[in-house]
Parts: structure tokens; sequence; C-alpha cells
């Protein structure tokens, strides 16, 4: 039994950093990625172009990719980060890209005739964006960004190969040297609980938004 | 053909042309409404009746040509170009008119009432309780006070369409405008809107209506224009337009129609 409490925690320092990595992530990428698909949708060709380039880089590479060339490739042209700032960089960017193409569809989504009729009762265009267009864009992009959300945890474990000490690396530490399972038990726990919580945040959110 | 009503000018468009790229929709249209007016415009698909209806609140914009609101100049052609007014004066000239869709165009995550007092709100700056009373009485106007807290897609699209018209109306505009307001209603259903809009005309709101309703152009319009290719084809009062159509393309539309 004390043994147990001693594993869980060891691992509560993993999670943290699984933790921070998910949320700071999150944090970052959703208003970067809403930057980027006004970017794409922009009416400035090269804008236009520019997120076009980036998000074709970024989803079509295996992140595991981008999180080697962030901490090995750009400390060889001098850009040297801490550890969980060249994690956060990868995840960020990559996560972002994601959020952009859903973003961009959802705001493609809401009918022409909607800013139309705004315009016409003398709304100005901030106004339309925020009491028009964007709770109808909200609606239609939980889904998928409760989707890529629920990765984002499990992608997460992919620092282990960065050497940091999250959830899932502390738990195969503790499992090579003990020669118990638990710990994989304990994490397998931990990602499912993660998962639980969000999908009932996101399905509160549904349902808040499609009230109509 | 002459106008009895010596009313004050609430439109005047004069010779706007349009183009898309190569192909011009609109080639020198002139038009007069008088307030109280109802000017019905009827037409082929694809003669430029929607276009013409959407400068007017400048969802289009034109090449040439001018367009005055009650005396003031939306847009006005100087050294062949066409000059917008802008900012405030902008603002106040568009505020005068307000329009109703084919498609409704209701805001779907807002009540029918939210739909209302949104823009008395938002762009007026009034309190709730200054705006509500009115939308109240016009949701009693077109007959759906009970549907006060409903969301669009809980309504017919004829009640949609009723909810559109008064939205507009909420904002207190001059002249209204409808393009095809019945067009993507089951027929069963048309009867309802065309009565809310005779009701508005009886109450002498001055309003431009592109239609393909006859009947209604016949009996609730003081002005029927038939366009073609971009061009006015005729022009006059329903009783005489209808009877006794001057044009060749006028007679074949309206046998057509009929
Ligand atoms: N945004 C646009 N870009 C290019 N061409 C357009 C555009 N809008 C309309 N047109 C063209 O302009 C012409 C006039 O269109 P408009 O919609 O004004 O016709 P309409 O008389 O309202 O027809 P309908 O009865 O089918 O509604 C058509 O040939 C149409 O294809
Ligand atoms: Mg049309």
């Amino acid at each position: 039994m004390e043994k147990l409490f001693d594993i869980f925690l060891l691992m509560l320092d993993g999670t943290q950093i699984t933790l921070e990595i998910f949320f700071v992530t999150l944090l970052l990428s959703l208003p970067l990625g809403m930057m980027a698909a006004l970017g794409r949708l922009s009416s400035l060709k090269i804008i236009s172009r520019i997120v076009e380039f980036y998000i074709w880089i970024m989803r079509g590479t295996p992140l595991m990719l981008q999180l080697l060339f962030v901490y090995f490739a750009l400390p060889m042209i001098g850009i040297r980060l801490p550890d969980i700032a060249a994690a956060l960089l990868a995840f960020t960017l990559n996560y972002a890209a994601y959020f952009a193409e859903i973003f961009r569809a959802g705001i493609q989504a809401v009918p022409k005739g909607q800013y139309e009729a705004a315009k016409t009762l003398g709304m100005s265009y901030p106004q339309t964006m925020r009491r028009i267009i964007l709770p109808q864009v909200i609606r239609i992009v939980l889904p998928p960004v409760s989707n890529e959300t629920i990765n984002l945890v499990k992608d997460t474990s992919l620092v282990y190969i960065l050497a940091m000490n999250d959830l899932l690396r502390v738990a195969r530490t503790i499992v090579q040297r003990e020669f118990d399972m638990t710990p994989f038990l304990f994490a397998a726990i931990f990602y499912l609980a993660m998962t639980f919580v969000l999908t009932w945040g996101f399905k509160k959110l549904e349902a808040h938004y499609g009230k109509y | 053909m002459a106008n009895t009503n010596t009313g004050e000018i609430m439109l005047k468009m004069t010779d706007i042309h349009k183009a898309y790229d190569d192909l011009e929709v609109l080639k020198g249209i002139d038009i007069e409404v008088r307030r109280g007016e109802v000017l019905a415009i009827i037409g082929p698909s694809g003669s430029g009746k929607s276009t013409l209806l959407r400068c007017i609140n400048k969802l289009e914009t034109i090449d040439k040509g001018s367009i005055a609101i009650k005396d003031k100049f939306l847009v006005q052609t100087k050294d062949s170009e066409a000059v917008y007014a802008s900012g405030k004066a902008e603002r106040e000239i568009l505020s005068s008119t307000g329009m109703v869709f084919q498609q409704f165009n209701l805001f779907p995550h807002m009540t029918v009432l939210e739909n209302l007092l949104e823009a008395p709100m938002q762009v007026k700056g009034l309190k709730r309780s200054e705006v509500e009373p009115y939308a109240r009485e016009l949701l009693a106007k077109v007959g759906l006070s009970d549907r006060a807290d409903y969301y669009p897609s809980q309504l017919s699209g004829g009640q949609q369409q009723r909810v559109a018209i008064a939205r507009a109306l909420c904002m207190k505009p001059d002249i209204m405008l409808f393009d095809e307001p019945t067009s993507a209603l089951d027929p069963e259903l048309t009867g309802e809107v065309l009565k809310t809009m005779r009701e508005l005309a009886a109450e002498h709101m001055t309003m431009v209506v592109v239609t393909h309703e006859m009947a209604f152009a016949r009996e609730a319009a003081s002005q029927v224009i038939f366009m073609a290719d971009g061009n006015i084809v005729e022009q006059g009062e329903p009783e005489a337009f209808f009877a006794a159509p001057k044009e060749e393309r006028t007679k074949a539309f309206l046998q057509n129609m009929l």
C-alpha cells in the first residue's frame, strides 16, 4: 500500500508536465489558430498564401518530426530553447494549424446572408463578427475542436522522446525499475480521467451553444 | 408615365450602371419613389432586379449614376467616377432603409424577440426597456406575439419571414426593400406574408418590392416596373400596366406568368 502511494507521488510530477503542455498549448494555439484562420481568409493574397503554406507544413509532417526539429535542429542554427519551451513551440504551431482549418471551415459555413442581414440593420463589422458570426462559428466548430483537444491529451506523451519527464515517461521508468505494471495502469487511468472531464465539458458547451 | 403622387421623393436613382467584370447587369436605370408608394419590380430571371434593389442599400456598389435617399446622396458620379458618401453620412442614409430577403436571414442563435432587439440595442445603443414594447407591438402586428421566445428554427417559413419583416421595421426605416420575400415559401404560406406586406402598404410605408407575385403587384403596388436584360422595358400604374401592356416583351412575360 505504501509502495503504491510512493509510485503515485512520483507520477504526480509527471502529471504536472503533461498538464502544463496540455493547457499552455491549448491556450496559445486556439487564438493563434483563429488568427491564422482569418489570415487564410484574408483578401490579401500573400497573407492567405503564407498561412496556407504554414498549415500545409504543419499538417503534412509528423508532430514527432516537428518536435525533433525544434529540439535538435534549431540549436544547430544557434537557437537554443529550454526543453519545455521547445516542446510548447512545436505543439502550439502544430495545433494552431489544425485549429486554423477548423475555424476557417466554421467561418465559411456561416451563410453570406447573415453578414448581409446584419449590414442592412446597420451593424458594424466588429459588431457583426462578435454578435452574429462568432456565436454561430463556435457552435459549428465545437465538435471538431473537442476532438482535437482530446487528441492533444494523448499527443502530450510524444515529449518522451525529448527526455522530458511527462506522465508516460515517469511511468515507464518506474515499470522498468520495479518490474511492476501499476504505473501503466495509473497512467491509463489519468489519461482516461482527463478525457472524461474534457468530453463532459465540451458536452456542456455544445448544449449551451446548441440550444437553438 | 405621369406620376400623380406629389409626396416627398424618398428614393431617386439616376442612370444606374453596374457590371460584374464584363457582364453588364444594369444599363442605365432611372427610378423615382415617393413617400407611401409601393414600387413593384418584375421581370425574368437574371434581368438585374435583385442587383438593382441591393444597390439601394449598398449591398452592391454601382459603377456610374447616382442614388439619393430622402434628398441625400448615397452615391453620385463626378468625373465619371461613382463617389459614395462615407462615415456618419453614409450610415445615416443607409439607416433609412430596411431589407427583407428571400431566405429570411434571421439570426438562428437568437430568439424571435432577440432578433428584433439586436440592432436597435447594438446600433442605436437603446436600452432593452426602450425597445421591447415596440418590438412586441411589431410582433403583434405580424401576428406572432406568442412566438417571441421561439428560435427561428422552430417556426414555419412564413412565420420566419414575418419575423424578418418585424426585425427590419424595428429599426424604424423610411423605405422597406423586399427581394422576392415569398419565393422560398411553400405556396400555402405565401398568403400570410403578402397579407403583412399589404398591411404595411396600407399604412403608407414606402416599399420597393421585387416579386413574382403578379396579383400582389397588381393590387398593392402604386407603380410597376418591368425589367429585362438590365433595362427598364416598361413602367406604369398597375391598372394600365397589367390590362394593356404596350411592349411585346412585357406582353410575352405576363402571358407566361398567368
Ligand atoms: N455577385 C455576382 N457576380 C457575378 N455576376 C452576378 C452576381 N450577382 C448577379 N450576377 C449576374 O447578374 C445578373 C443579374 O442578376 P440578378 O440576381 O440581379 O437577377 P434577378 O433579376 O434578381 O434574377 P432572379 O429573378 O433569378 O432573382 C445575372 O446574370 C447574374 O448571373
Ligand atoms: Mg433576384
